[in-house]
């Protein structure tokens, strides 16, 4: 019985194309003279070079990045108070209405998460800003680490919780000696997600942000209702090309360490 | 003889500490009562207090005003304020066809996405999870790659191939398949072909954990008791797969339902998706009480899909 | 060496148990693990808790280490109440099943953990960490990860990281169950000597009888979240209180018979196999007619093709199955009324006289004081 046959093949080199071939033909053309989709004029860098010109986008990217990295630090503190509990606390009153404000976010339509953020700035006159998108991030980012660390916590021995704590550690002690330290890959992994969901946020974004806080997927999107334009290919591909080298480096990285660490 | 005089040092610590404390569970348990807090009290108030603020306006009035709606209170002179609730914004959705059709669409298009999402991540998943293991991580990457690039860029980069003027255009009719360019810009095709694009990746992710995880020898005993590749696929492969299909379907139908970047982008005006309805009367007519209500029947059907979810995501990992 | 008093504490009672549990219950939501139990652990034994799996060994382990709360009754630990102290204030050390080593620390940074939470001297933790690691013989593996340990080697790490301490009493859960056989009997008696060495008292879980009869001073046998016996493995074997304890721990023989009488000889039975009289030399206080059973271990029951002498005490039957092992034999004999006893005979001859095989009849006899009564 053949393991991996033809069809399997087949399905990966059709599954890989799809997935890959907007994306290639999206960088191809960042590159294209011509401001036209369908016409080749020749290699040129130019439309990079408007793009460092472009005030707006710099402007956006700058708040972009500002928010990823505040919303990213804290939603992985909360977010890992959040995943331990769920796992290492085990019944607690209200336990199910957590959970659900855990999962929750993770399904539901962004649209709803942004007008219902909104209208509570909005009502409690929170005047909107980087910080209003800053918390808004920081909500829906902290679920998606708490249930990265609640993976990690289920697959953790106990006995190594117990063992400290038998030995004279307090539990304070314990978490930041012995937990933390072997579930800090799983803790970056979670700041890295939350750090990229931050960055690609257009819905939410959008509702919660205010003048002078527009983020650079909001810039994106107001450009891409204006029409298809290399400048926006040009953004695109920087931002594919950054996060390329975070995806490759973190699984390097990854691999090094799973040949270190025996798994707990 | 060292030895006893460190036991009896250990217990008179034990009795000194007693007195210091007067439970240490207790103390403990103070201290767990804070730290399942912090988070708890973040999420009432940031995620769950705003649903409330939604639901009150849903029942006000739209009025130009800064905010623009009517408040709920209105204290007037009296000691008591009255309560100016008006079901107006859910009579005017029930009323106009639109938005029923919206919602059915918005199903419709759920529905028909994850299906197709299903089938072709299924078939990616379960491709990788049988590569020989030196590839595995690798494939597993390249899937997760373009998960990690923006989404926004993704559907975007649709747009250049799907327009009349685009690229799908161009290279069919160079190949000479078609004679005249196919219209899929703006149309419900291309809210399909962006939808299974951009959500691929949920769903291969939980299918790939679960048939990553499969007993080889289950598969192994059934072809051993007779039955064929095919129908063991079928037998013992798809059920014992079940707990990934779910979650794949959760993660794609639920988000799916109130869509609006990729019917915004790629959709046409005829595609009716709640979501950009929802889009629509917030930042477009300015009626934020319509859209409240809008948000509120939304999240009223998709509440039993939510909670069945997190549900079978706490199943899976307890 | 004969048992002095000193060696059997439990049997003087001027001496105070190191360890008492009181009235101990514990439940979990509706399930009760632990039922009402009291035990008396002295100092510097080496208790076994033996039992099959769900009966609540464990639990009282986890209880004694202060990882499960108790939620009936107390615990004292040399005269003072433990039962609300948790576990990182208590003057116990516990020995995990799964070695639970550090694995980010090295073998001497594990070893060391206990000793650093204490803020003892850098050069005392040094020396104690050497100590530890000559006493289990890893002196070599000092700087090593725990993933660069044998499952051996990793048991010894955590037993010198469990002893480094010195603590009164350790607790050792399971702690050979994950090592091969020859390592395991090894093991056994380098736990004994440790023992002795360092005057630690031991209280070890294990669900392995022979494991417990070799090292425990006494055995405590749970069954259903109860102690059913607690006793020397000598008397644990050969004087079971009931009929679950004897079936437990070895293979045993257990026949029904009718109480008759007391007389010189001892209490007579009748069998309900051969409905011949058997005595027994342990008394018993029982009616006349009352049904009662007797143990007899298999090695006990002299099995020989020619008929005793004498007339008391024998079944006979024809052998059904032999299982040969090396030094000794076990043989299964069927009696006439249908039951089969299992009996072992050591292979000491080579001769014909004394060789048994399949379908031979044979008569089983055993010394009166071989028996055990059983009332339940």
């Amino acid at each position: 019985m053949k393991k991996f046959g033809n069809f399997n093949i087949l399905a990966l080199v059709i599954g890989f194309s799809f997935l890959y071939i907007p994306i290639i033909l999206l960088i191809l053309f960042s590159f294209n003279e011509s401001r036209l989709v369908t016409v080749w004029g020749g290699f040129s860098t130019k439309w990079y070079g408007e793009l460092m010109q472009n005030q707006g986008i710099k402007d956006a990217a700058w708040v972009t990045i500002k928010v990823a990295f505040v919303s990213s630090t804290i939603a992985t503190i909360l977010g890992t108070i959040a995943g331990l509990v769920m796992t290492r606390f085990g019944h607690f009153r209200g336990r199910t209405l957590f959970s659900g404000m855990i999962y929750a976010p993770m399904v539901m339509p962004e649209v709803i998460i942004g007008l219902s953020t909104l209208l509570m700035f909005v009502a409690l006159a929170v005047d909107r800003g980087v910080m209003t998108v800053t918390l808004a991030h920081i909500t829906f980012s902290m679920c998606y680490v708490a249930v990265v660390i609640q993976s990690r916590m289920s697959s953790y021995d106990d006995s190594i919780t117990e063992a400290a704590l038998d030995l004279g550690c307090t539990p304070f002690r314990t978490f930041i000696l012995i937990t933390l330290p072997i579930i800090l890959p799983a803790v970056v992994a979670g700041w890295l997600l939350s750090f990229t969901l931050s960055l690609d946020d257009l819905v939410i974004a959008s509702f919660t942000s205010g003048p002078g806080s527009t983020t650079l997927p909001m810039k994106i999107y107001s450009m891409v209702r204006l029409g298809v334009t290399p400048e926006i290919n040009a953004v695109s591909t920087i931002l594919v090309g950054l996060v390329t080298l975070g995806v490759i480096s973190a699984s390097i990285i990854g691999r090094r360490q799973k040949q270190n660490v025996i798994k707990v | 003889m060292g030895t006893s005089l460190c036991g009896r040092a250990s217990v008179v610590t034990i009795m000194k500490n007693k007195q210091k404390m007067s439970s240490p569970f207790k103390s403990l348990l103070s201290g767990r009562l804070a730290v399942i807090a912090i988070p708890y009290v973040w999420l009432l108030l940031f995620f769950l207090l705003p649903f409330i603020f939604v639901l009150k306006i849903s029942l006000a009035e739209p009025i130009m005003a800064i905010p623009p709606y009517t408040s709920l209170l209105d204290w007037g002179d009296s000691w008591f304020p009255s309560v100016q609730a008006s079901l107006e914004s859910y009579l005017f959705l029930f009323s106009d066809s639109l938005y029923i059709k919206a919602y059915l669409s918005s199903l419709k298009i759920a529905v028909i996405s994850t299906i197709l999402t299903l089938i072709i991540g299924y078939s990616i998943a379960y491709s990788v999870a049988r590569a020989p293991t030196r590839w595995r991580g690798i494939l597993l990457m390249l899937v997760i790659l373009p998960f990690w690039t923006s989404f926004l860029i993704r559907v975007y980069a649709w747009i250049g191939i799907l327009k009349t003027e685009g690229l799908l255009n161009l290279a069919l009719m160079t190949i000479g398949l078609i004679e005249k360019p196919l219209i899929i810009m703006n149309t419900d095709l291309a809210v399909y072909i962006g939808i299974v694009y951009s959500y691929l990746p949920f769903m291969i992710l939980p299918l790939y954990a679960n048939l990553e995880k499969m007993d080889m020898s289950l598969l192994e005993a059934a072809a051993d008791l007779g039955c064929r590749p095919f129908k063991t696929f079928w037998t013992v492969t798809v059920p014992l797969s079940l707990p990934g299909i779910l979650a794949g379907c959760f993660l794609v139908f639920i988000p799916v339902m109130g869509e609006f970047v990729i019917p915004d982008l790629l959709g046409g005006s005829e595609t009716l998706m709640i979501g950009k309805v929802l889009w629509t009367e917030f930042f477009y007519n300015r009626d934020w009480p319509v859209a409240s209500a809008v948000a509120i029947i939304l999240l009223a059907l998709l509440v039993v899909p939510i909670m069945l979810y997190q549900r079978s995501q706490e199943k899976a990992i307890s | 060496m004969s048992e002095t008093l000193s060696a059997s504490p439990w049997l003087n009672s001027s001496e105070k148990p190191y360890i008492q549990i009181e009235n101990v219950t514990k439940k979990f939501g509706d399930f009760t693990a632990i039922d009402n139990l009291n035990l008396d652990i002295y100092k510097n034994e080496f208790f076994s808790l033996l039992g099959p799996s769900g009966c609540g060994k464990t639990t009282l382990l986890r209880m004694l280490a202060g990882f499960e709360k108790i939620t009936d009754g107390r615990i004292l630990l040399d005269g003072e109440d433990i039962s609300e102290i948790p576990p990182h204030l208590r003057p116990i050390n516990m020995m995990f099943q799964s070695y639970a080593l550090f694995p980010h620390m090295t073998v001497e940074k594990n070893i060391a953990f206990g000793l650093k939470q204490d803020n003892l001297p850098e050069n005392e933790i040094r020396q104690r960490v050497e100590e530890m690691l000559e006493l289990v013989e890893l002196t070599d593996f000092a700087k090593r990860k725990p993933n660069q340990l044998s499952g051996g080697q990793s048991q010894r790490v955590a037993l010198a990281r469990s002893l480094a301490k010195r603590p009164k009493l350790l607790l050792l859960d399971e702690p050979l169950g994950a090592l091969d056989k020859r390592l395991r009997e090894q093991t056994q008696f380098e736990l004994m000597d440790i023992q002795e060495k360092l005057e630690v008292t031991f209280v070890i879980v294990t669900h392995d009888q022979e494991e417990a009869m070799t090292v425990s001073s006494r055995i405590g046998v749970m069954d259903s979240g109860n102690l059913v016996q607690v006793a020397t493995p000598t008397e644990i074997y050969e004087a079971p209180i009931n009929k679950d304890v004897a079936d437990f721990i070895g293979d045993v023989n257990i026949l029904q018979g009718v109480y008759k009488g007391q007389n010189k000889t001892g209490t007579q039975l009748e069998s309900e196999d051969s409905k011949s009289i058997v005595f027994a030399t342990q008394e018993v206080d029982a009616s006349p007619g009352d049904m009662m059973w007797f143990a007899i271990r298999p090695e006990k029951l002299e099995i020989s093709k020619k008929k005793p002498s004498d007339n008391h005490n024998i079944l006979k039957g024809k052998i059904e199955d032999i299982a040969y092992g090396g030094s000794f034999s076990t043989y299964h004999v069927r009696l006439d009324n249908g039951r089969i006893l299992k009996a072992i005979r050591a292979n000491r001859e080579r001769t014909e006289e004394h060789h048994l095989t399949w379908e031979d009849e044979v008569y089983l006899q055993w010394a009166p004081h071989s028996a055990v009564v059983l009332l339940s």
